[in-house]
């Protein structure tokens, strides 16, 4: 409000919200920076309105820097895996600016018909695209003055952490023919299964992969065990997809299990068709210890113990059943098992649930009868209850709700996508290389009865540090990973990368796991690099990552690195070729690295989907190759084309129900695909059954890694570690918005929206600890212990405290080092004994006053 | 401690002070509006009528921010970061994220907060050196960076928190001289640089509706992508931005459509960011 003020002689705005109404005193406040110096006008009386006046302006410079000047090259994103489609501004070879890409529907929906109403060419979808605050804050990432510039080789003996390696600038060839060296001393002794291998599970993967075939190692390993096959056994088991999609848009019921779509964003359509979804009049539920961003946009926010969550499934689905909700034809026509679940359910009663879960027995009932009443429910779980002990049995619980309900694949529910795109070119080692590349993994992968082909990173890392597993690895490449940080128990991490004889890091950043490596080799960013992305829409669509500048310190981007040390190793595949010589499209050879994986992408490109060369793909709108045919639904029902039934295998009568359906016999290594439904050969789901598994058989004769049977229900289990006396706090971790993993924390522009992870804490715990916000405390498990800063909210389950993942660096960069805190080393080195997934958020505590 | 982790904890202090004020101020207040469908009605109804001294104007651009489709990403934060190269310190836009006093769980409400570009900005009035004022044509606040000498008058005088102080600090690619040093911040057409005379150290700053984006009659044009960094980036396509006075723009439209609200009614500076609620 306004008053005048005598004795400056002027109207001042006054904003003490207390003398305003107390209602309408809708303070946003001001900002409380302090002034350098008082204004001296301010005794001179009253002043005059001046005249506007326009603003000068700097022609020669918009020529220059405007957004006509330079060009806007359209490509992917990689501040994380979601790698949504951007338009980066480049002018004289500088990245001025980075946007949405209009004609990529990973940044706007996951649903077809959505994607094209109103899509027009000139400018892409109707809307616009988004992208999220780490998209953009890609400029920082490549600009970042931390970057690695140079190959680096450690001349310090002593590996250990926090050692200094004394670091040594070599040149690239002397890095390339060093590492080439010792890989050729492995392969040359038949001990190529002795070289392990580690990346990213969507960067430049198919030409590592190929490299690891031709130089004969079984142990090609990626990050996607440390991140979500737990979800992935679970739908996998269930309904036969290892990631179906959720489609929020057509959604009236949309029901999370420890998922925050809308803020641990992924893909960045997310928030919009989250939020869409409700504007249609779907009500959002979210199950989850923490009430997440997500959770801050539902109807309802269920707090939940953590791991539990398979409990609360397993009572509604006791709810459904008992009141006969559940939808009659889905489960009589494309489930197998219900008789067995409906038996298993039957004590599993909301008040039984209760107990477990900590939510109350009517909250239970009613979320059933809501979301079985449902026209469309979406039922999901991520990672929030997935990185637990009992994380699959717990999701195959909650896919079987989804299930109950009302099936798979129609819209408003989870969609199969229509995974189409590149294709990875078929690559044969020669004999030598088949030899040791058919020996057992050294993770032990087989173990894991519903593991995942990214392998187990927990058990590899165990097995090196204690000298456990089929044989003694002697090196490692890394690329583009950081175990150090991303790992549970980096004690043993480091005491397993000591044991190596030499251990190389590709990474843009000095690392924690870089710091410990004998080569660290300059990586990329995404802005300097190529790559084909298959998006995570339910249609096909596929786009292109392209360089956008050039390697800012002339570094070899990853692939052109595996290229030149194919190259020095003369790999070979079964017909002689030189594999990383020749181009896999032209057959001819190619000198330049760049211009081979160019040859290489197009080759992939033009056998993929889209049929086309590098070339055309990167010409056309955005980039982005989308298929017209759109989202396919209840593809289950499809019936076999007639050319696949001239030449397929029945195991049994044609016409009985249930019959499976193979592209040759099942003695010879037949592959199903379809079943015999109402008289129909049809797709059907796949799973071993052919439909939705309520209950799996073929679990019946199975053990887990730690050598327990495997239950066909999807029982409920306490996870193996539960609060005691002694460690009485359940301690959790999540995502946000403001950063990726352990990678983005020495960005500026990201710091600025998150610089540090507080401990949150629920106010009756702070109580009892007599712990304030700000206060600082030790966390305390039976594997080590980390400082954190306390922030006291309701927002957390009373039991639980928890953080945001990817803070508390030693190293990194300048900004990163010595900031928030790391959880990792409160956990030990191990995997569900079902999926191999990495086991993040389990962990108990006590809480210490620093 | 080096300079470079002096600036980043000052920085981060500065923020934190921010906020803490924010919540001091009001964002309870603002929670009962958002959640308590009567204290609505208490408010001015919002309407997209334009008094005497904008009907003289070409343009009233404003914007419509729905709070439902705000996720709280800060995707907007950044793009502005982005476009507008603003240094560590200057932020012309925030997204509030203030506990729902109402829920008994401490909900938070997402609000991306860009500058109002008020009909009666009090930052005009309350700058000693007439370095502020509201253009003619579109009726957005600017600042002249040729006669602001950072008073910070117009910081104290803005309830909405929508100003800053460049304090000169810049971010590691700038002050290690990557070659991200020498692109310029576009705002006002100036490309000013963060060195030398052009620097805007110790100049206040604020949102601008990315004006450097209008093309010479000054319209924008979304579809070219001269439209607000904000309102292009975000996540859940919660800003709209717009022409109040064309009504046919989405921004008039879904004002007569939707119920909205704007913040601090009461004190008459007649904003022209609404809130749909």
């Amino acid at each position: 409000m306004y008053i005048f003020d005598e004795k400056i002689g002027r109207r001042k705005f006054i904003r003490d919200v207390a003398a305003a109404s107390a209602v309408t005193a809708v303070g946003l406040g001001t900002n409380s920076l302090a002034k350098t110096e008082k204004s001296p006008e301010k005794s001179k009386g009253k002043k005059k309105k001046a005249i506007p006046q326009e603003l000068a302006v700097n022609a020669a410079g918009k020529k220059h820097w405007g957004r006509e000047a330079g060009e806007w090259i359209p490509t992917c994103c990689n501040m994380c895996g979601g790698q949504s489609g951007v338009l980066v501004h480049v002018v004289d070879g500088v990245v001025e600016k980075i946007e949405p890409n209009h004609w990529n529907p990973n940044n706007y929906s996951n649903i077809s018909t959505d994607f094209f109403d109103g899509y027009t060419e000139a400018y892409g979808c109707k809307e616009g695209g988004a992208i999220c605050p780490k998209g953009n804050a890609g400029i920082m990432q490549l600009y970042d003055p931390d970057r690695i510039k140079k190959p680096l080789k450690r001349t310090n003996p002593d590996k250990s952490p926090g050692a200094d390696p004394k670091w040594k600038e070599i040149s690239w060839d002397e890095a390339l023919d060093e590492i080439a060296q010792k890989m050729r001393t492995l392969r040359d002794a038949g001990e190529a299964q002795k070289l392990l291998w580690m990346s990213e599970d969507h960067s430049f993967t198919h030409v590592q992969g190929d490299f690891c075939t031709l130089y004969g190692t079984p142990n090609y390993v990626m990050h996607s065990n440390i991140c979500d096959v737990a979800r992935k056994a679970s739908f996998k088991a269930v309904m036969g997809d290892d990631r179906p999609l959720a489609d929020f848009l057509q959604s009236n019921y949309i029901l999370l299990f420890g998922w925050n779509p809308s803020s641990a964003i992924k893909w960045v359509h997310l928030p919009r068709i989250l939020t869409r979804g409700i504007e249609k009049g779907a009500k959002l539920v979210v199950v989850d210890p923490y009430l997440s961003d997500t959770a801050a946009k539902a109807h309802e926010w269920v707090s939940i113990r953590p791991a539990t969550d398979g409990a609360l499934a397993l009572a509604m689905g006791h709810v459904i059943v008992h009141d006969k909700l559940y939808n009659k034809e889905f489960v009589k026509n494309w489930t197998v098992g219900f008789k067995e679940y409906s038996e298993f359910v039957k004590d599993k009663t909301p008040a039984w649930a209760e107990k477990i879960t900590s939510v109350p027995a009517k909250t239970i009932e009613r979320l059933a009868k809501e979301v079985a009443k449902a026209k469309a429910a979406c039922i999901d779980v991520w990672s929030g209850p997935g990185q637990h002990s009992n994380g699959v049995q717990g999701g195959r619980a909650i896919a079987m709700l989804g299930a109950l309900v009302g099936g798979y694949d129609r819209p408003g529910t989870l969609v199969s996508p229509d995974k189409k795109g590149n294709k990875h070119g078929h690559c044969d080692p020669t004999e030598d290389a088949a030899k040791t590349k058919k020996l057992p993994t050294f993770d032990e992968a087989k173990k894991y009865p519903l593991g995942h082909s990214s392998g187990v990173y927990t058990q590899m890392f165990e097995n090196l540090a204690e000298d456990k597993g089929p044989y003694k690895p002697k090196m490692m490449m890394c690329v583009f990973q950081n175990p150090m940080m991303s790992i549970p128990g980096p004690a043993t991490v480091a005491k397993a990368i000591s044991k190596l004889e030499t251990f190389v890091v590709i990474d843009t950043m000095l690392s924690e796991t870089a710091k410990l490596a004998d080569y660290v080799l300059p990586g990329t960013t995404y802005l300097e690099r190529y790559d084909l992305n298959t998006h995570w829409v339910t249609w096909g669509c596929m786009a292109l990552r392209q360089p956008v500048v050039k390697p800012l310190f002339g570094q070899l981007a990853e692939y052109e690195v595996v290229a030149a040390l194919g190259r020095r190793l003369k790999l070979k595949d079964h017909e002689g070729k030189e594999f990383f010589k020749v181009g896999p499209l032209s057959g001819k050879p190619i000198e330049d690295l760049k211009g081979w994986y160019e040859d290489f992408l197009s080759n992939e490109v033009k056998k993929g989907a889209p049929g086309m060369t590098l070339a055309e793909l990167k010409a056309l709108p955005g980039a982005v190759w989308v298929d017209k045919k759109g989202t396919r639904y209840e593809k289950y029902k499809n019936v076999l084309a007639e050319d696949k039934l001239k030449t397929a295998w029945f195991d049994g009568d044609p016409k009985t129900e249930g019959t499976g359906i193979y592209d040759k016999p099942k003695d010879k290594g037949g592959k199903r695909i379809g079943i015999v439904v109402g008289g129909k050969p049809v797709q059907g789901f796949a799973t071993s059954s052919g439909k939705v598994e309520l209950y799996a058989k073929w679990m019946i004769d199975k053990k887990d890694a730690q050598g327990r049977p495997v239950n066909p229900l999807p029982e409920y289990t306490p996870r193996d570690w539960m609060p005691s006396a002694d460690y009485p706090f359940y301690h959790i971790n999540w995502k946000e918005a403001s950063h990726t993993h352990t990678r983005t924390q020495n960005n500026p522009w990201l710091l600025d929206l998150k610089s540090e992870n507080p401990l949150i804490m629920h106010p009756l715990a702070a109580k009892r600890l007599n712990v304030r916000t700000g206060d600082v405390v030790w966390l305390e498990s039976p594997y080590g212990k980390v400082k954190g800063k306390v922030k006291v909210s309701k927002r957390i389950h009373p039991e639980v405290v928890g953080l945001q993942h990817g803070f508390g660096h030693t190293a990194l960069g300048k900004k990163a080092a010595g900031v928030g805190t790391s959880d990792a080393s409160l956990r030990p080195t191990k995997s569900d004994a079902l999926s191999g997934q990495a086991l993040h958020k389990e962990a108990c505590v006590r809480i210490v006053k620093a | 401690m080096d300079t470079h982790e002096k600036n980043k904890n000052k920085s981060e202090l500065d923020r934190r002070e921010l906020l803490s004020h924010l919540s001091k101020t009001g964002a309870g207040a603002l929670a009962v509006v958002l959640v308590g469908g009567g204290v609505i009605s208490m408010l001015r109804s919002a309407s997209a009528s334009t008094s005497a001294s904008t009907g003289k104007r070409k343009f009233r651009y404003g914007m419509v921010i729905d709070t439902r489709r705000c996720v709280g990403c800060e995707a907007c934060v950044v793009a502005c970061k982005a476009e507008n190269k603003t240094p560590p310190g200057v932020f012309n836009n925030i997204v509030l994220k203030e506990p729902d006093k109402k829920s008994s769980v401490e909900k938070p409400l997402f609000m991306s907060r860009p500058c109002f570009h008020c009909e009666n900005p009090p930052c005009v009035p309350a700058c000693p050196k007439d370095a502020t004022y509201k253009r003619e044509s579109d009726g957005i606040v600017v600042v002249d960076y040729d006669r602001c000498v950072g008073y910070q008058d117009c910081i104290d005088a803005c309830p909405y928190g929508a100003r800053t102080f460049d304090e000169g600090k810049d971010y590691p690619a700038v002050t290690e001289k990557t070659p991200y040093a020498q692109v310029p911040s576009p705002e006002y057409n100036q490309f000013r640089l963060r060195e030398g005379d052009t620097k805007t150290e110790e100049k206040v700053r604020k949102c601008t509706f990315c004006l450097h984006l209008q093309d010479q009659e000054g319209r924008y044009d979304k579809k070219a992508g001269r439209w607000p960094a904000c309102a292009k980036t975000c996540t859940g396509h919660a800003i709209h931005f717009g022409d109040f006075n064309d009504p046919d723009s989405d921004v008039s439209k879904l004002l007569k459509e939707r119920k909205s609200i704007r913040l601090k009614e009461n004190l008459g500076t007649q904003p022209n960011v609404y809130y749909l609620v």
